[in-house]
């Protein structure tokens, strides 16, 4: 346990705090995926970050390296393919506009 | 410490699991499930490298592929029967 | 031996030494019998796949010789904007004040393969996610819009990344 392995798993920690409050506060499907998908790569990128410098040189450093490719590869693209599965269903994007114009009309009635 | 990481990430993925409970639509609720995925998988390389066992880093590959299929699947799945969400 | 028989040769060894590599970076290890098993498997492996990993057109040609440094280069710029950029998204969270928009533009890329890469780096930066790749037309929503305008939303969401982008695949 050095001190990049500390640094690491501490900046995982916060940023999965962090997405698991950005999904439960969001308004709508995509601003959610934003947090979901993007903090929570960033968190899991830390961790094994972190592991990497937890395991030093030998046989578990490769397949953590395999690992974190594949991961690379993996997580941008089932991000895409969920946003593009609620914009292929028609789900309308939440703006900040709207929520205020709304709010402007009730109070007018 | 790797102990502790370890029982927070459980904690936040029991917290993550709400969203695919409370999920108004389909969408949501895949978004719940690609995010404990994903903490799952960083649970499972946690717990290898603390237990210093190299085997246990198979599994979380495996994990990780079942999970993009499995997503990939659900969104082929809703997609056909766009009427009946 | 004429060229397409020369150019499948050239395909085939291109997904034996990817599978080689991933298989010597997966096992670790130096063993005659390890090294054997990882050699044949790999054989078998290619000797089905290689038509579909690397493609007899001109543009698997070019997709699959990229230049490694500016790879690399890539990756790392990617790295540390992805840190740059959750820092950025998480004072967003703690704030709680957001305005989100879709944009629509073009990239400049030729090849499928860049495309791909592009798509998947705009997704992998926080604050950005691509809804839709339409052959050069992306839709991406964004989570602090600060212009709608095509041309120079296109400028400050994919700007870096596709000139590197343009070193490494055309």
């Amino acid at each position: 346990m050095n001190v990049g392995a500390a640094v690491f798993l501490g900046l995982g920690v916060l940023f999965s705090i962090m997405g698991n409050v950005g999904v439960l506060v969001f308004p709508d499907p995509y601003t959610r995926l934003q947090a979901s998908s993007t903090c929570t790569t960033t968190s899991v990128l830390s961790f094994f970050i972190g592991c990497m410098f937890i395991v030093g040189w030998g046989p578990m450093l490769g397949r953590l390296l395999v690992i974190t490719l594949f991961f690379f590869v993996t997580s941008p693209i089932s991000a895409h393919i969920i946003a593009r599965f609620a914009w292929k269903s028609g789900v309308v994007p939440w703006r900040k506009s709207f929520a205020m114009k709304r709010h402007a009309e009730r109070r007018d009635d | 410490m790797l102990a502790w990481v370890i029982r927070f990430m459980v904690l936040s993925i029991v917290v993550s699991m709400v969203r695919v409970v409370i999920g108004p639509t389909v969408a949501d609720r895949m978004i719940g499930l690609n995010l404990v995925a994903a903490q799952t998988l960083a649970l499972l390389v946690l717990i290898s490298v603390s237990m210093e066992r190299s085997i246990y880093l198979d599994v979380a590959l495996v994990y990780d592929i079942f999970g993009f299929v499995g997503i990939l699947v659900m969104t082929r799945y809703f997609s056909g029967k766009k009427g009946e969400l | 031996m004429d060229l397409r028989t020369r150019w499948a040769l050239v395909r085939f060894g291109i997904t034996f030494l990817s599978l080689f590599a991933g298989w010597l970076l997966f096992t670790w290890s130096l063993d005659s019998g390890s090294l054997l098993a990882g050699g044949v498997s790999s054989l078998a492996v290619s000797l089905v796949t290689y038509p579909i990993f690397v493609e007899e057109t001109e543009a698997g040609r070019r997709a699959h010789l990229p230049r490694p440094h500016m790879f690399l280069l890539f990756l790392a710029a990617l790295v540390f904007s992805m840190y740059v950029a959750s820092f950025r998204v998480l004072w967003r969270i703690l704030r709680g004040d957001i305005n989100p928009r879709v944009v629509h533009f073009r990239t400049r890329l030729k090849t499928d393969i860049a495309r791909v890469v592009l798509t998947s780096s705009i997704t992998l930066t926080p604050g950005t996610i691509t809804l839709d790749l339409d052959d050069d037309h992306l839709v991406v929503h964004w989570l602090d819009a600060q212009t709608t305008h095509s041309r120079y939303a296109g400028m400050l969401i994919k700007g870096a990344y596709e000139k590197l982008l343009r070193g490494v695949w055309l």
